[in-house]
């Protein structure tokens, strides 16, 4: 990858800065109150009424790392979150479009469920890029839609190269997520969820670093896609693999 | 100054994989040549490397056309000389 277009990145995503220790703040759940109980019923919730399953969970590696699923259900990021257990639900902050964060009432059952940060992707996409840097570098996890949105059937969407840009720069390994089921649980439209199966499968880490040291392209473009290529590829095994 | 002009549509066109004919400086570069605003950076990445200017982050929102490239490295250039 060309040095110079790299540190070009480094610098708008102020990769090497100080960050400010209180910067999570702004992002925290309502943990301490509403957090527990919340889980109590989603627990509940997932094994009888959904009959959840998750598999590969020792795949996580330690933190930070980036978990990236495939979206189409406004059930998927709560799903994945009940599956990785409470401590690891902790240290996790979910990058939510401004779309659902400026809606309070959205807003305010994200929040009891978990951290999020607020991002908007089509018209600063930088610092939302940055943002997903800052919360690696303080040693915390983030969960990010390569789709950037939901799909509505179900297919797989182009993966966005952001995810990426974040994996190579901050050196943190990408956890491929597929979650099976949530679209005929709650499709994007409806309100209540029905009793639908649903299984959430964690692949085997993407370490960025070993894609880099592959390409040998001018443009660290080719890099950052090459490694969303990867996880798109991979993710798409998980779903075969899962529908035959 | 025209050379600058061709420098950066050569430079454009070499990042988004195209012939500096194709293109119009212009036409909006997101819009009509499908470049997303990722590879937009790498373009400024590329002018950064072949002038040595520092192009400040608040730029990026600014730039639509190939002439808002032109634009913004000339006045770079001209900042740098004085």
């Amino acid at each position: 990858m060309d040095e110079s277009t790299s540190k070009y990145w480094r610098k708008y995503l102020r990769i090497d800065e100080p960050i400010d220790q209180t910067f999570l703040k702004n992002f925290h759940s309502l943990n301490s109150i509403l957090n527990p109980p919340f889980f109590f019923i989603i627990d509940m919730l997932s094994r009888s009424y959904f009959s959840a399953e998750a598999h590969g969970l020792e795949n996580i590696p330690d933190p930070p790392y980036i978990i990236a699923p495939n979206h189409c259900s406004s059930m998927d990021q709560t799903m994945v979150t009940w599956a990785i257990g409470r401590t690891r639900r902790k240290e996790l902050y979910t990058l939510t479009t401004k779309f659902f964060f400026d809606n309070p009432f959205a807003r305010f059952f994200m929040k009891i469920g978990a951290n999020v940060v607020r991002i908007d992707t089509e018209e600063d996409f930088m610092s939302a890029l940055q943002a997903a840097c800052k919360v690696i570098k303080l040693g915390k996890s983030i969960y990010i839609n390569p789709e950037g949105t939901r799909s509505e059937t179900g297919e797989l969407l182009p993966f966005r190269p952001g995810v990426g840009v974040v994996a190579v720069e901050t050196g943190a390994p990408i956890v491929p997520v597929y979650i099976d089921g949530t679209i005929k649980a709650l499709p994007p439209g409806s309100l209540f969820p029905m009793p639908h199966k649903v299984r959430i499968y964690f692949d085997r880490p993407i370490r960025a670093g070993d894609l880099v040291k592959e390409q040998r392209s001018e443009r660290a473009y080719d890099v950052y896609k090459a490694v969303t290529d990867e996880l798109y590829e991979r993710v798409k095994v998980l779903k075969e693999k899962v529908s035959r | 100054m025209e050379n600058i002009d061709q420098e950066v549509k050569e430079l454009v066109a070499k990042i988004i994989k195209r012939r500096p004919d194709e293109i119009n400086i212009n036409a909006n570069i997101f819009r009509e040549y499908r470049v997303d605003s990722l590879l937009g950076v790498e373009i400024l990445a590329g002018l950064d490397k072949k002038y040595n200017i520092d192009i400040p982050e608040n730029k990026l929102k600014e730039v639509k056309t190939t002439a808002d490239l032109i634009r913004i490295t000339s006045e770079l250039l001209s900042k740098k000389k004085r």
